[in-house]
């Protein structure tokens, strides 16, 4: 255990399948609560990045720390949010908010109350009951952040959840990531290809290269919330970044 | 005033057609009824009953049960002998392909075995079966258990093979232990295949146990068969029969519901 006053490190992570380089040596540090976007070109290892965080791979070199300690999935809490949809159609709302909470095998009167307080906040209150095919694709999202976030996650990684949708959804579950990230003051990594996306969610953007990818530059938004797109500063940032990620 | 609405002419095809989408299944069977009169009329008389013959017989064998039952309570007697061995069949047959469908080593171990099993066709067993055991209750349950084992195995199997991932990495990322993997992610899924192997091997066990019955039953919608067959009793033939095919189609709908009520994800997006 090693002394440190972040909660997420990552530590020269590099990792080769085979003789194919894709990771290379990536190193950032996430504080406690952070909101971090990492935008990146499509294929740039950004699948791998991740599956090496929930520790579904192992680094070839380098490592991951969560409070010091080498992640490790029995121990910290990592919460995920796929890319599709992944609400479990057997279940209503309130039981995929619980399911979780229930794999971990937490105390019911915890699970209770934090269950609750996510359907507040989501406004779900009207659906606890339904089954997720019954809602809408918006509401079904909303689901399945909500139980990323009621396990009072470690590290949030969130898988681009956001690029099937269209502009109008995507800003109304934007603004409710935000809402319940300040509620609940967990740690987010969020991956996006999307730039604007980035701009508007993050405090802190890292921007990933080509394979072998490293992280080309780190671009820190300290713009107001809620933001607005059509703000100067907010458009210069998006111009920036999106130069760093079409010029090599 | 009462609005009238203005249907476009596709909007008034569209109409007609519904109507006549509802109209044709009882054409068919109008139909179906008008070509039995035909085929018991005339030189054919006496091989092939009419509609009111097999109408009276029924009378009769109200009135006059075969063997003590009416024509409902062999129904009810054939019925008894499937689900019992239903029951049986259902729980070994999910437990089997629970067991195989999962573990890939008890895959390669037992589904060889399964497989050779299955490829004798249920009714080969007969002759085996009645000389080991004769023909008593307990033959012809085991004759239908061989009759509807296949299915419900092969369905339940075929679920858990096909568990989508993301179902699996949801349950990876929560740290699942292989165990609740299993019983709340695996399981559950498979659910809707498990119970299509329900009906299939219901609707097969009520096929069976008709060439089971027929094999010296005292009861039971295939004894009848049997019974008159042997007496030239037609209409008695002809009335079992349609309530074989009658309650043949009622199980189909039965399991339908009772899928619907336990599993009601299943249920169309649209109920």
């Amino acid at each position: 255990m090693k002394e440190t006053k972040y909660k997420v490190e990552v530590d020269s992570l590099t990792k080769y399948f085979g003789s194919l380089h894709v990771l290379d040596n990536i190193s950032f540090q996430v504080r406690n609560g952070e909101f971090i976007c990492v935008v990146g070109p499509t294929g740039c290892g950004k699948t791998t990045f991740l599956n090496l965080l929930t520790r579904i791979y192992q680094p070839t070199r380098g490592d991951l720390y969560i409070d010091g300690q080498s992640a490790n999935p029995k121990k910290h809490n990592i919460a995920f949010v796929f890319q599709e949809p992944s609400s479990i159609p057997w279940m209503t709302v309130e039981k995929n908010l619980r399911f979780g909470m229930e794999i971990k095998k937490l105390p019911k009167a915890e699970i209770d109350g934090r269950v609750e307080r996510i359907i507040k906040l989501l406004g779900l209150q009207d659906f606890r009951d339904s089954y997720p095919h019954q809602l809408s694709v918006s509401s079904e999202q909303r689901i399945i952040i909500g139980r990323a976030f009621a396990m009072n996650p470690d590290l949030l990684l969130m898988d681009e959840p956001y690029g099937q949708m269209d502009v109008k959804l995507r800003f109304y579950l934007e603004d409710e990531v935000i809402r319940l990230w300040q509620e609940l003051g967990s740690t987010v990594v969020f991956i996006t290809h999307n730039i604007e996306e980035a701009v508007y969610l993050a405090q802190r953007i890292l921007i990933m290269s080509n394979k072998p990818t490293t992280i080309k530059e780190e671009v820190s938004v300290d713009l107001p919330r809620p933001r607005d797109v059509a703000d100067p500063r907010f458009i210069e940032i998006r111009k920036h970044v999106t130069d760093q990620i079409k010029w090599w | 005033m009462k609005e009238t609405p203005v249907l476009s002419s596709a909007e008034k095809k569209e109409l007609r057609l519904k109507r006549i989408y509802l109209l044709l299944p009882l054409l068919s069977l109008a139909l179906l009824f008008l070509l039995w009169i035909l085929a018991a009329t005339g030189t054919n008389k006496d091989s092939f009953p009419s509609p009111l013959a097999v109408w009276e017989r029924f009378l009769l064998i109200m009135k006059r049960p075969v063997k003590d039952y009416t024509i409902f309570g062999h129904v009810l007697q054939s019925l008894r002998r499937i689900f019992s061995t239903l029951v049986v069949a259902w729980i070994t047959g999910i437990s089997f392909g629970v067991l195989t469908g999962w573990n890939r080593k008890a895959d390669a171990l037992l589904s060889p075995l399964f497989t050779a099993f299955r490829s004798v066709p249920p009714l080969a067993w007969i002759p085996l079966i009645t000389i080991w055991f004769g023909t008593g209750e307990g033959s012809q349950m085991l004759i239908v258990y061989t009759g509807c084992i296949a299915s419900i195995v092969v369905n339940t199997q075929a679920g858990l093979k096909n568990v989508a991932k993301m179902y699996l990495d949801v349950g990876t990322v929560f740290n699942a232990s292989s165990r609740q993997m299993l019983f709340q992610i695996a399981i559950p899924s498979a659910l809707d295949a498990v119970f299509a192997g329900v009906r299939t091997s219901t609707s097969a066990a009520w096929m069976v146990v008709l060439a089971a019955e027929m094999l010296g039953g005292k009861s039971g919608v295939g004894f009848l068969i049997v019974r008159g067959m042997d007496s030239l009793d037609l209409p008695l033939v002809l009335m079992s029969m349609i309530f074989i095919g009658v309650v043949g189609a009622m199980l189909a709908v039965l399991t339908q519901i009772v899928e619907g009520v336990l599993c009601p994800w299943t249920r169309k997006k649209s109920a």
